[in-house]
C-alpha cells in the first residue's frame, strides 16, 4: 500500500513537471490590442501564449505600463504593434527590434490624418497636435492586412508549422471577407448617412462603408453633462444625423437624454478589448447589423 | 465642423509639436534628451526620476541643451527607472527595465 502511493505520489508530480515545463516552453507573444491578440490566437492554434497586458479599465491606447509589465514585454518572443500612433508607451521603451513586428507597416498609405487639438502656452504660440486615427482593424480589409502581417512573422519565427499558419490564415481570410460582404451589402443603401459617435473611433469603419461619422469626446459608458448635450443637440442640427454610436453602453439616462433630441442609441464596442461573450467577429457583425436597422428605421 | 471633428482624409497644416523624451545607459549613467516633435531642443523643464514602484527619488533641471545626466550611482536602479521630463506645457516619459541596464553593463 506504501509503495503504491508512494508511486501516485510520484506520478503526480511528474505530470505537474511536465506542465511547468510545457508552460515554460511555450513561446510567448503580446498583442497590444485584442483583433491583434484574437488574430494571433487564431493562427497559432495554440503553439504559443499570446498575452495582453493592459489591465482592465484602462484605454489601451494610453496605457502607461509600470516598469515589470515592460520586462516581461522585452522577454516576448513577437511583440505585436498595431502601428498608427496607437499603444503611444510603444515609443517610450526599449523594445527588441528584431521581435516587433509593426502590424499597419503595408498599409501606411491607408491611413486616416485626425484632426487635433489646439491649445496655447509658453511662448510656443497656439499649435495643435495632429494625429492618426488608429482604429484600423473596424475596416475588415485593413484587419486582413494586419492578420497577413501576423501570419508572416509567426511563420519567420517558426513559431508554429507554417502549413499550418497558412491554412488558418486562409481561413481568417475567407471569414473576414465574409464580414466585409455583410457590411458593405447592409449599409449598400444608406450611403452617406449621418451618424454621430459619441468618441473618434470609426474613421476607418466610416471611410469603408460610406457613412458619415462625425465625433464628440465623450468618455466612454460615463453620463453626458448639460454642456455635452447642448454639444450633441448642435451638432445634429448641422449634420442632420439621427443616430448616435456610444463604444460602451452609457447609462439609462443618457440614453434618455439623448432620445429627447430625436436620436437614436446604437452599441457598437470598438473591438478595442475583448466583447463580452463574443469574438472580434461576432461582435462586429452583430453591430453592423443593429447599425444598420436603426438608420434604415430612421430614413 | 463646429465642436465636433469629422475625420479628415488629408494632413492638416498646422504646426504640431510633442514632447519626445529619451533615455540611453551606458552602465555609469542615464543620458536623458528632451526635445519636440518638430526639433526643437526643449531648453528647460524638470526631470523626474522614480523607481519600480512610481516612487520620486530624485529631480534635477533639464540643460539648456535639453539633456540631463543621472549617474546610476546617486539611484537604486535595481527596479528599473521612469524618467519623466515636464516641461510645464508639454509631458512625456521613458521606461529604463533593470534588463536595460544589465545590458549595457555586460550582464
Amino acid at each position: 500500500m506504501h509503495r503504491y502511493i508512494e508511486r501516485v505520489v510520484l506520478a503526480v508530480f511528474g505530470l505537474l513537471m511536465a506542465t511547468v515545463v510545457v508552460a515554460q516552453d511555450r513561446p510567448k507573444v503580446v498583442a497590444v490590442n485584442y483583433p491583434l491578440q484574437y488574430f494571433a490566437e487564431r493562427l497559432l492554434g495554440g503553439s504559443a501564449e499570446v498575452v495582453f497586458p493592459v489591465p482592465d479599465g484602462v484605454d489601451p491606447s494610453f496605457w502607461r505600463p509600470s516598469i515589470s509589465d515592460i520586462s516581461m514585454i522585452q522577454s516576448a518572443d513577437l511583440i505585436l504593434l498595431n502601428g498608427a500612433g496607437f499603444a503611444t508607451w510603444v515609443d517610450r521603451v526599449t523594445l527588441p527590434r528584431s521581435r516587433l513586428v509593426n502590424t499597419t507597416a503595408a498599409i501606411k498609405d491607408q491611413f486616416i490624418v485626425t484632426e487635433s487639438i489646439t491649445h496655447s502656452h509658453g511662448d510656443g504660440g497656439e499649435h495643435s497636435h495632429e494625429g492618426l486615427a488608429s482604429y484600423v482593424w473596424l475596416d475588415p480589409t485593413l484587419a486582413m492586412a494586419q492578420a497577413e502581417a501576423i501570419a508572416e512573422a509567426i511563420k519567420a519565427r517558426n513559431l508554429a508549422p507554417p502549413d499550418e499558419v497558412e491554412d488558418r490564415l486562409q481561413q481568417l481570410r475567407k471569414e473576414l471577407e465574409a464580414l466585409d460582404q455583410q457590411a458593405k451589402s447592409a449599409f449598400s443603401d444608406v450611403q452617406n448617412a449621418a451618424l454621430i459617435a459619441t468618441h473618434p473611433r470609426y474613421q476607418y469603419f466610416g471611410r469603408r462603408y460610406g457613412l458619415e461619422i462625425s465625433s464628440l469626446e465623450w468618455e466612454a459608458g460615463a453620463t453626458p453633462n448639460d454642456a455635452q448635450i447642448a454639444e450633441l443637440q448642435m451638432l445634429a442640427q448641422e449634420t442632420a444625423a439621427q443616430v448616435l454610436i456610444w463604444e460602451a453602453e452609457p447609462p439609462v439616462e443618457a440614453i434618455e437624454a439623448v432620445e429627447s433630441l430625436g436620436l437614436q442609441s446604437v452599441i457598437f464596442p470598438t473591438l478595442v478589448r475583448e466583447p463580452a461573450d463574443a469574438t472580434y467577429l461576432s461582435s462586429f457583425e452583430q453591430s453592423v447589423g443593429t447599425l444598420s436597422e436603426a438608420i434604415q428605421m430612421r430614413q | 465642423m463646429g465642436l465636433a471633428s469629422l475625420f479628415a482624409a488629408a494632413p492638416l497644416a498646422a504646426a504640431a509639436h510633442q514632447l519626445v523624451v529619451f533615455a540611453s545607459v551606458d552602465c555609469e549613467v542615464v543620458t536623458v534628451e528632451a526635445k519636440f516633435s518638430n526639433g526643437r531642443v526643449a531648453q528647460t523643464g524638470e526631470v523626474r526620476v522614480l523607481d519600480g514602484e512610481n516612487a520620486l527619488m530624485t529631480t534635477l533641471p533639464l540643460g539648456s541643451d535639453g539633456m540631463a545626466r543621472v549617474p546610476l550611482t546617486s539611484v537604486d536602479h535595481s527596479s528599473g527607472l521612469v524618467i519623466e521630463v515636464d516641461t510645464g506645457g508639454h509631458d512625456n516619459y521613458w521606461i529604463v527595465t533593470p534588463e536595460d541596464i544589465a545590458r549595457k553593463c555586460g550582464s
